[in-house]
């Protein structure tokens, strides 16, 4: 008697040591956008670089490594890289495989067009102050048939910001 | 008032009239330090290592290659008659020996009997960027490193922050973009640096065969209807990225002077598909490279233009070349005076000066050429002598200042040179970074 009590009180006690279902803890991942601001861009692009990554943003491919060595040739050759840059974009503008969101995309969803654009070429939002001078500025131009996506485009490519990462 | 007003605002008044020119870019605040002898310089780096035995000595071959030939091979810059036999310096037309045909003469009166040759100078290096680094800077190269901007401040920023000149007010012309050359268009001084630095452009790339594909096709944008709301958000975006003086990529132009050298750029190239270009006769190489220095000249008609060759510099192989180039050189020097009087606002108001940065070796080296020639380098004491000269308003005509046995002047003299003939030469002094050997070339006469 003394036996089976024994062996039913070490029964009792196995049955909380005994192997368990491993428990299958998920952490999911809460997909939120992460973009930085302009104060840690300190580092220049270097020529190739900048021609790189801005034809990829122009043309959603990039540049032959022969045409990358073509360009920075010719912005050596000039002493104001902003101006020389400028004279490239506007070389890239005259292409017709430029891809290029429409005016009306522009004019309609301004807001939108605005912070996608600071996205594509700054990898950042645009602060409020910075999103409401372009919305203003872009209305206040809706009424010249001259401006364009294109030109907002120049004005981002050849921007201090842009040289810098 | 009160005296304790009246101290503040004097103190006030004092501290800005000291700061001022010096926060300002133009830095042109104060009266020139000295009356001005011409408008514009034209400053031509002569350059690639011009031995003075075979240039201003008039030696020829007989003091390099055994053969006893002397005579002028630059006479459009220097008097004196040309070899008479064993003629290889001029061009070669088809089916005849190389440089058989020598360049007919370009200007009615040499250089010489125009202006003032300074016969028997000293380099400051013996090599070509610190030569071409002495040139510009007019200061001595220690502590230059080369691939880096000169340390200290250049001829081009001197004339902005002193002489109060726009971007597109000083221009410097390269022969290429290797050997560091476009580093040299600005220092990388502190008080100075690429805001007071040159436009710069090495035409034979610019505007040759990878400018065409990367520039030519640019649009032109209308200036109100399109470049101004551009230009606007450029600024707005430029303003909202403090970018700091001293990680500047380059110079920096206004709006306007941006809009005018885009379309420099657009009509250089129109001009030379439709063959407009001012071109030496005899052009190429160098030759070339001045063709587009006399095209800048033209548009933008700048108080300061530096141009550069170094086809001579073949010499280290080819001494046949290096008498060739070096003949051409005297062409294209030639043309580019005479252009410059062709320009109605620089005509009688443009002094140009010429150096080379550096001479030749008194030996030559084992390498010979097709005319068994021998090629010289240099390094040696040799090739720290060198001759220079200056012409236009207020240069004393048919001087000739030194001589073979009597050097008089240094190189690093052209920088105050620059500084008397636009009249900012006591700024210049006062800054400190000029070869203390230095000395205007007026005051060396």
């Amino acid at each position: 008697m003394r036996i089976f009590k024994f062996l039913l009180i070490s029964c009792f006690l196995f049955s909380f040591v005994q192997c368990k279902k491993d428990r299958n803890t998920r952490y999911e991942i809460v997909e939120t956008p992460s973009y930085g601001d302009n104060l840690n861009k300190d580092k220049d692009k270097t020529n190739i670089e900048f021609h790189s990554i801005l034809s990829t943003n122009l043309f959603q491919k990039p540049s032959s490594i022969n045409e990358l060595t073509r360009t920075d040739r010719v912005i050596q050759s000039c002493g104001d890289k902003t101006l020389i840059n400028e004279v490239i974009i506007s070389n890239y503008m005259n292409s017709s495989q430029v891809i290029l969101p429409s005016r009306k995309r522009m004019v309609d969803s301004t807001e939108r067009f605005v912070e996608e654009t600071y996205v594509r070429f700054f990898i950042r939002r645009p602060t409020e102050a910075e999103k409401t001078w372009f919305i203003n500025f872009i209305n206040a131009n809706k009424s010249n048939p001259s401006f364009r996506p294109e030109l907002v485009y120049t004005a981002f490519s050849a921007s201090d910001e842009y040289m810098f990462y | 008032m009160k005296r304790r007003d009246f101290v503040k605002k004097t103190a006030a008044l004092a501290a800005g009239s000291v700061v001022l020119p010096y926060i300002l870019p133009s830095g042109s605040l104060f009266a020139q330090s000295n009356a001005p002898l011409a408008e514009h310089v034209v400053y031509v780096l002569f350059g690639g290592g011009l031995r003075q035995q075979d240039s201003i000595l008039q030696r020829y071959l007989s003091d390099s290659q055994n053969f006893n030939v002397a005579g002028n091979i630059l006479y459009n810059m220097l008097e004196g008659a040309p070899p008479a036999s064993k003629i290889a310096y001029g061009t070669t037309p088809s089916g005849q020996p190389d440089g058989i045909q020598p360049i007919p003469k370009i200007l009615s009166q040499t250089l010489q009997k125009q202006g003032t040759i300074f016969a028997e100078m000293r380099a400051i290096s013996g090599g070509h960027y610190g030569g071409l680094n002495s040139l510009i800077t007019g200061s001595r190269v220690e502590g230059q490193g080369l691939k880096v901007r000169p340390v200290n401040p250049t001829v081009f920023e001197y004339a902005r922050r002193f002489g109060g000149y726009r971007a597109t007010d000083t221009w410097f012309i390269g022969n290429t973009i290797g050997n560091s050359v476009p580093l040299l268009n600005s220092s990388k001084h502190p008080d100075f640096g690429l805001t007071y630095g040159a436009n710069f452009f090495a035409p034979n790339v610019t505007f040759g065969s990878d400018g065409y594909a990367a520039l030519s096709n640019a649009k032109i944008y209308h200036p109100q209807e399109e470049l101004e709301p551009m230009y606007k958000m450029k600024n707005f975006l430029d303003n909202s990225f403090n970018i700091k003086k001293g990680d500047m990529p380059g110079i920096r132009n206004t709006d306007d002077e941006r809009t005018k050298i885009k379309e420099f750029i657009a009509s250089t190239f129109q001009r030379q598909a439709a063959g407009q270009l001012p071109m030496p006769p005899v052009s190429g190489g160098d030759g070339s490279t001045i063709g587009y220095a006399a095209e800048v000249l033209r548009v933008f008609k700048p108080k300061l233009l530096v141009v550069n060759m170094s086809n001579i510099d073949g010499c280290h192989g080819n001494f046949t070349g290096y008498l060739q180039a070096m003949h051409r050189a005297d062409h294209a020097l030639g043309f580019l005076w005479n252009y410059i009087q062709s320009i109605p606002e620089m005509s009688g108001k443009t002094i140009m000066c010429f150096v080379p940065e550096c001479g030749r070796n008194l030996q030559h080296n084992p390498i010979i050429d097709q005319n068994d020639w021998y090629g010289y380098d240099h390094g040696d004491a040799n090739s720290l002598r060198v001759f220079g000269g200056m012409v236009g308003p207020n240069v004393q005509s048919n001087l000739m200042v030194g001589s073979e046995s009597n050097p008089i002047g240094v190189v690093t003299d052209f920088n105050l040179t620059i500084a008397e003939i636009l009249g900012y030469k006591s700024d210049v002094q006062s800054a400190g970074f000029i070869d203390p050997n230095a000395k205007s070339l007026f005051d060396r006469i």
